[in-house]
């Protein structure tokens, strides 16, 4: 629908996939970094059966929301906002995009890498990326690891902006990503 | 009378010795035609592959000995006897090898080899079928194996597998008993090229 204008609000299959994956991070970060601290045993392999079986939903879910965006516009960035903050708000926005496949594609790799396959919740395994090899793990981990506070960063600054459109600017750009609720008609 | 007698039971000793020796002739025909063989160490693979977190995952032994005596036509004298070095497990992740050595797996500090031996082995449609002993973390157990035996010059091929519950050996105690994250069930696949015995 190239000629529509855009809409008001963020659709129920986008909020859907932004709350749905939104929860799932925050279930990983919780696996992920609780699990490092876990000697390599029964509830350590466990708890990253779990971090894997999450990664490949997320990443499953990044690939039909990316698809399911290129069809469909997002609404519009709302009027008051500067070049700079604009700028920085799709900035912000790409990075989450990217690293929405990086974290679990480092993830699946890593596990390859150190020969631990990875199962989604014990239905099918997903093939191996990489043959077996410690010095090729140990890189992709640290990318992980790393990668995430970057996530980490992003995802906050992300609610500290919504918080400030809501709060401060008193614009809509938080609601309308809200289901159940509804946003004043621009002028 | 006497002569009549003295002739039954020569002939008899004479029947009884002929008797003897054709069972005698018979055992060493069937020992001679099961030819004797080793392991080529350096070609032949003895994996495992085990279940984890609900994928599969494979390992191997680099150290293993195997001594075979087989003939198609002399199963009853024929075995396979493997010697199995725990040490030398390999699962391509140095973590995962160091918990398996443990006292909760294979416990290598006390159980530092493994060993199979066959007590029958019988043909079927796709080749041979056997069971025998292993003798695992102390604990042992009869498990069948299926295999392939395909001669080549003058050694052969022995290729096959088995499925065997590491719980029956008490391979994984404590947190590793539960099947949840570790399956019960881990199959056996091997390949040995075997050499004559000089």
């Amino acid at each position: 629908m190239p000629n529509q204008s855009p809409p008001t609000r963020y659709s129920a299959v986008a909020q859907g996939f932004h709350w749905i994956i939104a929860a799932l991070i925050v279930v990983q970060f919780t696996l992920g970094w609780t699990a490092q601290f876990l000697p390599l045993g029964a509830r350590k392999l466990a708890r990253l059966d779990w971090h894997k079986s999450f990664g490949m939903t997320i990443l499953t879910l990044a690939v039909l929301r990316l698809l399911w965006r290129l069809f469909n516009r997002p609404p519009e960035l709302p009027p008051g906002m500067t070049k700079f903050e604009r700028q920085a708000a799709r900035v912000n926005h790409a990075l989450i995009y990217v690293l929405l496949f990086v974290m679990p594609l480092t993830g699946w790799m890593m596990s390859s890498a150190k020969n631990y396959s990875v199962s989604w919740f014990h239905q099918f395994t997903w093939p191996n990326l990489v043959g077996p090899n410690e010095q090729v793990f140990n890189l992709l981990k640290t990318t992980h690891d790393t990668l995430s506070w970057l996530l980490f960063s992003v995802a906050l600054l992300h609610i500290l902006a919504a918080f400030k459109h809501h709060f401060w600017d008193k614009d809509d750009v938080l609601k309308r990503m809200l289901p159940f609720t509804k946003s004043e008609k621009r002028s | 009378m006497r002569k009549l007698l003295a002739g039954t039971a020569a002939v008899l000793l004479n029947s009884a010795a002929v008797l003897l020796c054709s069972a005698a002739a018979l055992t060493s025909s069937a020992a001679a035609a099961a030819a004797s063989y080793t392991a080529d160490p350096a070609q032949s693979r003895l994996e495992f592959v085990g279940v984890q977190a609900g994928a599969e995952f494979k390992g191997v032994f680099h150290k293993f000995t195997a001594n075979v005596d087989f003939a198609p036509d002399a199963l009853a004298g024929s075995r396979i006897d493997v010697q199995i070095d725990m040490n030398s497990v390999d699962s391509m992740d140095k973590d995962r090898d160091t918990t398996i050595r443990s006292k909760d797996i294979f416990d290598v500090a006390h159980n530092p080899t493994a060993h199979y031996v066959t007590k029958t082995i019988t043909k079927t449609a796709a080749g041979y079928s056997a069971v025998g002993a292993l003798t695992l973390r102390g604990v042992t157990k009869d498990v069948p194996i299926d295999f392939q035996f395909v001669p080549a010059g003058a050694g052969a091929k022995l290729t096959g597998s088995a499925k065997l519950n590491r719980l029956d050996f008490g391979v994984g105690q404590g947190d590793w008993k539960s099947t949840e994250n570790v399956g019960d069930a881990v199959k056996i696949n091997f390949s040995l090229v075997l050499k004559p015995k000089t």
